[in-house]
């Protein structure tokens, strides 16, 4: 009778400490469980430079959101972009793919717009703004001076 | 027989119908275009030369750039969540005193003209807006390349914003005119841009 008292607590502990790694795995890779929260709104871009699944999306800097997926729509990149319901987008915002430092990692910045339309659930962001290529800009001044 | 003929008529009738309709309304890659060649003229123009013209020659670029771009949008879209606090009075003023703030800065531009060629390299058309890109390609052999977008206004087609290598104008300046407001206030913002203004 002791025995099996001994391997019942044993099992508990073992399931209470995978339930807390789930958790832990959870929160800190920043996974949604069912579904995830808020509502989701797409964006096409010319070019994204490396912007990833899961990518956050800021305004004033303030992390608001995560970008769902991207997928390649008529050789332009498609984003969706997940929302909190309290985050009203205008329809006259802009998204634009910005860089945290010079090389550091790709997030989407959104800046509200003064239009009285908000774009619903699904709807689509109109007014984008590309990754800007750095190199590439730097070789138009390097190379243009010839 | 007849019937048939006629059936065939109609239909064509419709076809050629709905076909002009969209083009009376002009493309929107036609409408840059013809402001474009307009500008360019002007710029080339021998008759304008030489700093005595100056005045004129920008007074003329000046209406051409104004036919084509709607500038009260573009203001409101540059001061974002800011304009619906402001009268009609101060939003008529803010909108002069953009569309001179753009032109003063790009004027100087459009005046060191040496012989750039404007490529066209097509559109999108969604409902009543539409992206036109353009390359620009100096003598130099650099490229730059500039996005309209335009919105649908009655029968034309009119600028509300300009990405330059991606860049977009009216963002640029969202930024700037909110961070303004943010440190300081509206009236100081008005301030600056008369400072800029006069100062060009």
């Amino acid at each position: 009778m002791k025995k099996f008292d001994l391997e019942l607590m044993v099992g508990l502990f073992i399931l209470a400490g995978i339930i807390c790694l789930g958790y832990l795995s959870i929160k800190l890779g920043k996974m949604e469980v069912l579904g995830g929260k808020g509502y989701e709104v797409y964006a096409i871009f010319s070019n994204i430079g490396g912007l990833k699944t899961g990518s956050s999306i800021e305004v004033a800097g303030v992390d608001m959101g995560r970008v769902k997926s991207i997928t390649l729509d008529n050789y332009q990149a498609r984003v969706v972009l997940n929302l909190p319901w309290s985050l009203k987008i205008q329809e006259d915002a802009i998204a634009s793919v910005k860089t945290k430092g010079l090389i550091g990692e790709k997030y989407i910045e959104i800046t509200p717009g003064g239009s009285e339309k908000v774009i619903e659930p699904g709807g689509r962001m109109r007014e984008t703004q590309p990754a800007v290529d750095l190199e590439e800009l730097i070789s138009k001044f390097v190379f243009g001076k010839i | 027989m007849s019937l048939p003929y006629l059936f065939r008529t109609l239909v064509s009738l419709l076809l050629v119908v709905g076909v002009t309709a969209p083009v009376l309304a002009g493309k929107p890659t036609e409408q840059i275009q013809q402001t474009t060649d307009k500008i360019l003229s002007i710029v080339k123009d021998p008759a304008l030369k030489g700093p005595s013209k100056a005045q004129e020659r920008r007074g003329s670029v000046r209406k051409a750039v104004d036919e084509r771009f709607d500038w009260e949008e573009m203001a409101r879209r540059s001061l974002g969540r800011y304009w619906a606090q402001r009268t009609a009075e101060e939003k008529r003023e803010f909108v002069r005193l953009f569309s001179e703030l753009v032109e003063r800065t790009y004027m100087g531009k459009v005046e060191d003209y040496s012989g750039e060629k404007v490529r066209y390299e097509g559109e999108t058309i969604d409902g009543d807006y539409a992206v036109v890109k353009v390359i620009i390609m100096t003598q130099k052999n650099k490229d730059i390349s500039v996005d309209y977008r335009l919105q649908k206004e009655g029968t034309g087609w009119l600028v509300y914003d300009v990405s330059i290598e991606g860049v977009s104008l009216v963002n640029n300046y969202r930024t700037q005119f909110n961070s303004i407001i943010l440190q300081s206030s509206y009236e100081n913002l008005l301030k600056r841009l008369k400072v800029k203004v006069a100062r060009e």
